[in-house]
């Protein structure tokens, strides 16, 4: 008896669309985004102790720079796998997006206010497109967005004819709000962090808090329950698909900006990398189970990953390996805390 | 007299060139418990789906309250007061006990807010509470605990008392023993009959035979898309019963056999 009641006093805090309230200390340390924490929390010592340059403040401020364009994305993707969906054409869309604004603003002569707002326009469509397949005809999220993304990336490689474009550099409101830089003591941090903290407040709301993520969270545990209930899945699951195709898009221009340069193929491999933040976090592939800060802490922890194994001397070519032993151990952890907490 | 709550009239549905319903009319009283029967592929799933508002009938009338009523979509089953509960897909094992009895229902502070609107967490936390407790769960189980980690009797239990919550006139349930256990079956059938003291009427649709004549005042039986039967419990018996949903005269069997 005891021990069914801890049984259920975790399942409750387990996460974060569940009643999102500890009970005790023992359920907390139990819960996927705090196992992630801890476990990011011993990689950053490590990787200090291993390297007194880690910490540095040069070193944090790149970390900084990078983190907060995948980050952005994982927040799209949380919320549409907490639904039960996945898009594999983020990284596509990342490139796609800055390069239609570059070409409207340098062969067009279009106003890069207007040429912004047409990207994310067509990054909507993108959105609109995969989730109106997925939810109307019924094919599932991988063959649509594995689609999507040849195709995407496929346009985005055709109109620049596979050349990298110069990217807009003139100061001016548009780079200050996606790519200005400010300095913190001898911390240099981009505008970019603030829509990325700025954004994840508001996924935390959402998912934890509002009536969406209500539906969000039943509508990834059990569709058709939630349709039972009058809960419109399709329409949901639409607007999370063009959101988190809004939000690669959005990453793509901010990097762009902050680099100078819209790259055709910028952002390959991301989709995946993207994937992996989110479910080392603890979010569940599989739906139903979703958590923001958890996404947070996995984004902080694969750039940290890949940061601090390069400068810890591991060979370039052998750092995948680390990398990908240290996601799957992530996983079998979250897999394990998960088996105990319930019960089938 | 009871009151007539549900009402349907010749109703008709086709799936391409199958006829799963093909001239369904049934009546369905204030506080009675009426036993839907069938083998597979009787019409019973395409009929309580009708009903439900899952999709929509081809021909024939639904009558709520002797009012003519038109149900395109489960939204609106729910809100004439028709509740289903189907076998094991009514609730959503990740979201908390409380977050499923209100889920579609949520309480809401700045309703203006529509989806971005924040729960009302407190209120969702009492009011499960409160309905845990009303029917008799309570001791056993937190509002907060995850529907996941509860055994299918407790989760079939929470999906009645949901039912119950929204004073559902007429509540639907779709096999709802199957895959439980022995004491788990009692507790939803006693809840059954809880039901039926509250004034809910309740349309249950099982295989089980035995419960039926545990719980059931009428008895309704469809065989390839048509009511071939309809029997008050205390007028019949077993052996009849089992006649009518195979169309064999197994008492005439039994008979020979003897």
């Amino acid at each position: 008896m005891v021990q069914q009641v801890m049984v259920q006093q975790v399942g409750a805090v387990t996460s974060e669309d569940g009643a999102g309230r500890a009970k005790g200390r023992s359920s907390l340390m139990r819960s996927p985004q705090f196992s992630s924490f801890v476990i990011l929390i011993v990689l950053l010592v490590v990787f200090a102790l291993a390297d007194g340059n880690f910490l540095s403040p040069l070193n944090i401020s790149n970390m900084m720079a990078f983190l907060p364009e995948l980050g952005i994305i994982a927040l799209g993707m949380t919320l549409l796998l907490t639904a039960g969906e996945f898009d594999l054409s983020v990284g596509a869309v990342f490139a796609l997006a800055p390069v239609v604004v570059m070409l409207l603003v340098q062969n067009a002569g279009v106003d890069i206010g207007v040429a912004l707002l047409a990207g994310l326009l067509l990054c909507i469509a993108i959105g609109a497109i995969n989730g109106v397949i997925v939810t109307k005809i019924g094919i599932s999220s991988f063959l649509v967005t594995l689609s999507m993304l040849l195709i995407v990336r496929g346009a985005a490689l055709y109109i620049t004819q596979g050349f990298p474009l110069k990217s807009w550099d003139q100061p001016g409101f548009f780079v200050t709000l996606l790519a200005g830089s400010f300095n913190i003591g001898a911390f240099r941090f981009y505008t970019s962090l603030w829509w990325f903290i700025g954004l994840s407040l508001l996924a935390v709301y959402v998912l934890r808090y509002a009536k969406l993520g209500n539906w969000i969270s039943a509508i990834g545990s059990n569709r058709n329950a939630a349709v039972a209930r009058g809960v419109p899945a399709d329409a949901v699951k639409i607007w999370l698909f063009i959101l988190t195709s809004l939000l690669a898009g959005l990453a793509g221009m901010i990097s762009a900006f902050r680099i100078s340069a819209a790259s055709p193929v910028a952002g390959t491999g991301y989709e995946l990398e993207v994937i992996a933040m989110v479910v080392v976090g603890g979010t569940a592939l599989t739906g139903g189970r979703g958590t923001i800060l958890g996404t947070i802490v996995g984004a902080l922890m694969l750039r940290a990953i890949r940061n601090g194994i390069v400068l810890v001397g591991v060979p370039g070519l052998a750092y995948n390996i680390f990398v990908g032993v240290i996601i799957l151990a992530m996983l079998i952890l979250h897999a394990l805390l998960q088996k105990n907490a319930t019960r089938s | 007299m009871m009151q007539e709550v549900l009402r349907l009239q010749n109703l008709q549905k086709s799936f391409g060139s199958v006829r799963a319903l093909k001239n369904a009319s049934l009546t369905l009283k204030e506080g009675e418990v009426v036993a839907l029967l069938g083998d597979n592929g009787a019409g019973k799933s395409t009929l309580i789906k009708a009903i439900s508002g899952v999709f929509p009938i081809d021909r024939g009338d639904i009558y709520v309250r002797g009012e003519k009523v038109s149900i395109r979509s489960t939204r609106e089953a729910m809100d004439l007061g028709i509740e289903t509960i189907h076998q094991d897909t009514s609730l959503a094992p990740d979201l908390s006990i409380a977050r499923n009895l209100f889920l579609g229902r949520e309480p809401v502070n700045l309703k203006w807010l529509g989806v971005f609107a924040p729960l009302d967490l407190a209120k969702l936390r009492d009011a499960a509470s409160a309905l845990l407790k009303r029917v008799g769960i309570s001791k056993k189980l937190d509002a907060d605990a995850l529907v996941s980690t509860l055994s299918g009797g407790e989760r079939q239990s929470i999906a009645i008392s949901r039912a119950m919550q929204f004073a559902a006139k007429v509540i639907i349930l779709d096999e709802p023993t199957n895959n439980l256990g022995v004491e788990e079956t009692h507790g939803v059938l006693r809840f059954v009959k809880e039901m039926r003291a509250a004034g809910h009427s309740v349309l249950l649709i099982t295989h089980n035979i035995h419960h039926v004549f545990e719980v059931a005042d009428r008895i309704i039986v469809m065989r390839r898309g048509e009511i071939v039967a309809e029997q008050t419990v205390a007028d019949t018996d077993l052996l009849t019963v089992e006649s009518l949903i195979t169309g064999a005269d197994l008492s005439a069997l039994m008979k020979r056999a003897q």
